[in-house]
């Protein structure tokens, strides 16, 4: 009994670390494939409730690339719901993954995921023609901010998170609001030893402008000169555009299998690791008959789940030894009371020890920004490997684009 | 033995089922029900009652009255929402429709959407209903102010611990000259401990 018992355990827990490498699998898909088709072959999975906020993200996400805007303001709200509610601690989820392993405990998101939902909810809430859903996301995503600020690390806090309340709130002609959060956003990417994008330098410039001309304006284009005076255009028609590069790299396995002391166990080791990849980033560029303007990095994402993970080696190092240890002491007695039992349970130990894959892997690899002011009625988005798609614009308008390396159409909001 | 041991197994599976299972209570709408802590229907309905109690019980009212001889005709306008929640500020303006209408002090005047619908009823009417059943276009009935707000929020929030600070602004504003002739303000400070354990 004991030893089908232990066949049935075995092949479960194995099933579910498949299903990880599966989603994951899916994910480099969408440079082959229309996020449609990759939607409908995510769908199919059914995932197990402790990956529940996992699924919720990539879903909504997809939907969010399919034009299914609805969907993916319910998908990523529920993803957020979850996330929120997985933020205690579970005795009995940490107790299986100081035993078992770690895949037992529920996705609760890393930091940058629990940030980056507001933005792709507030942008689906955009998309979907309610930019006041989006200022409250945008307003949530401070709190989020706010509640995992430390000292000494960076760790979600997000400087397309504040470029995207700046221009909502621009767009809400909420000028001092704007202003703030361009200022963060810049902060940010200063922390990090970025380039500052032309496009929030102008940002800062045109909103420093019209709030405090002889002051915070002053300082401003002491630090970022060469730019005309930003005069208020009525006709002129404005246009913040993002681009998502790429698909983020997601985690692989790194074991190590390794004979006991004594000789009469197997000890295996698994550890989640972000590989090596050398990318070359690709842009887009916005063209009207007398500009061109190309996006520049605001936002490495690649960089900052790595950062994430890091942050959590040590804890989860420490459990690894520990549960090492625990099934260690399991074999032995086992082993005690049936020779072949104890070899049975050291199978198990062995193949049940696999490391947490888990992650928001559809996310872009990075996000960039361009700024545009252009009194044409019409700009042409040109990104490589695709047709050159135009977008017409209304006098006096304010525009946001999408624009996604993915196969996608660009998204448009206009206020 | 054995019969016992399965009796007591099955009892102990049967109070684990029954403790996942879905249960469903029906609970007066007036009973006060606060889940998360966000704003919910308690809120709404507080607050609406609060603020037209507030607004009917000052000048502006009496001196239309003494002016124009009539009750003033009100219409709520837009609520935004400017707070941290997802709020449907329709079940709010509901709520002060509904205090406003049955305080009996003022006419209430449909507002715009429903308004669109009631003509396109009357243009039908026009072609298909009899002369003296039919109901004329031009004589709606002008709303003398609008009643327009702001829900804001302001959130402070140490690890579990969170207080939410909600502060509803509303303005009865005179639709002949812009003229103000009522702010009320209404707040609601709430205290939200978050376990940090779980199941």
């Amino acid at each position: 009994m004991k030893k089908i018992l232990l066949t049935s355990l075995f092949f479960l827990l194995t099933a579910c670390a498949v299903q990880h490498r599966e989603t994951n699998k899916l994910a480099s898909q969408l440079y082959l494939q229309t996020p449609q088709q990759v939607l409908l072959q995510m769908q199919k999975i059914e995932p197990p409730e402790r990956d529940y906020a996992q699924y919720h993200l990539n879903i909504g996400l997809l939907q969010l690339f399919s034009s299914d805007f609805k969907s993916a303001i319910d998908s990523l709200s529920q993803a957020k719901k979850e996330m929120a509610a997985l933020a205690a601690i579970s005795i009995s989820e940490n107790a299986a993954a100081g035993t078992i392993n770690e895949t037992l405990r529920s996705y609760s998101g890393y930091p940058t995921d629990r940030v980056m939902v507001h933005n792709m909810l507030a942008l689906s809430y955009l998309f979907n023609d309610d930019i006041d859903g989006a200022r409250v996301e945008m307003l949530q995503a401070d709190i989020a901010m706010k509640k995992l600020a430390t000292k000494s690390t960076l760790s979600g806090q997000l400087a397309s998170t504040h470029l995207i309340s700046g221009i909502i709130y621009e767009m809400l002609d909420e000028q001092s609001n704007a202003l703030i959060s361009y200022r963060h956003s810049e902060q940010l990417i200063k922390q990090r030893n970025l380039t500052v994008p032309i496009g929030l330098q102008k940002s800062l410039l045109r909103l420093s402008y019209r709030v405090d001309r002889n002051g915070q304006y002053e300082l401003y284009k002491e630090q970022y000169s060469g730019f005309p005076t930003p005069l208020v255009n009525n006709n002129g028609k404005q246009i913040f555009s993002l681009y998502f590069d790429g698909v983020v790299s997601h985690k692989i396995e790194n074991s190590l299998l390794v004979p006991s002391g004594n000789g009469e166990q197997l000890i295996r080791i698994s550890m989640p690791a972000y590989p090596n990849v050398k990318r070359v980033s690709k842009y887009a560029k916005i063209n009207d008959t007398n500009a061109q303007v190309s996006t520049e990095l605001i936002e490495n994402l690649d960089k900052t789940v790595r950062e994430d993970l890091a942050e959590e080696y040590p804890s989860i190092l420490l459990l690894t030894t520990t549960r090492a240890i625990a099934k260690y002491e399991l074999v032995s007695q086992a082993d005690k009371q049936d020779s072949l039992l104890g070899a049975l349970v050291n199978l198990a130990t062995v193949l049940t020890e696999v490391a947490d894959l888990r992650s928001w892997n559809i996310l872009p690899s990075s996000i960039q920004f361009a700024y545009l002011e252009t009194n044409d009625t019409e700009i042409t988005i040109n990104t490589v490997n695709k047709v050159d798609q135009t977008i017409s614009l209304s006098n006096g308008s304010k525009n946001l684009l999408l624009i996604s390396s993915l196969d996608t159409p660009v998204f448009h909001y206009q206020q | 033995m054995k019969i016992k041991n399965n009796f007591l197994f099955i009892a102990v599976t049967a109070l684990f089922l029954t403790a996942c299972s879905t249960s469903v209570e029906r609970l007066d709408s007036q009973k006060e029900v606060d889940l998360s802590g966000a704003w919910n229907d308690t809120d709404s309905q507080l607050v609406a009652r609060e603020m037209v109690e507030d607004s009917l019980s000052r000048a502006w009212i009496s001196n239309f009255v003494k002016l124009e001889g009539k009750e003033p005709a009100v219409i709520v306008g837009k609520v935004r929402n400017l707070s941290h929640e997802h709020i449907n500020t329709n079940t709010f303006i509901a709520d002060m429709e509904r205090e406003l209408i049955n305080s009996g002090e003022v006419q209430f005047v449909a507002a715009a959407g429903a308004r669109d619908e009631i003509r396109a009823e009357r243009g039908d009417q026009d072609l298909n209903a009899t002369e003296e059943t039919r109901k004329e276009m031009g004589q709606e009935y002008g709303a003398d102010y609008m009643m327009q707000g702001q829900i804001n929020t302001i959130i402070d929030v140490d690890g579990t611990t969170q207080v939410r600070f909600y502060q509803v602004n509303l303005e009865m504003i005179s639709i002949k000259d812009n003229r103000k002739v009522w702010v009320g303000q209404k707040k609601i400070k709430k205290l939200i401990k978050n376990s940090k354990l779980r199941e």
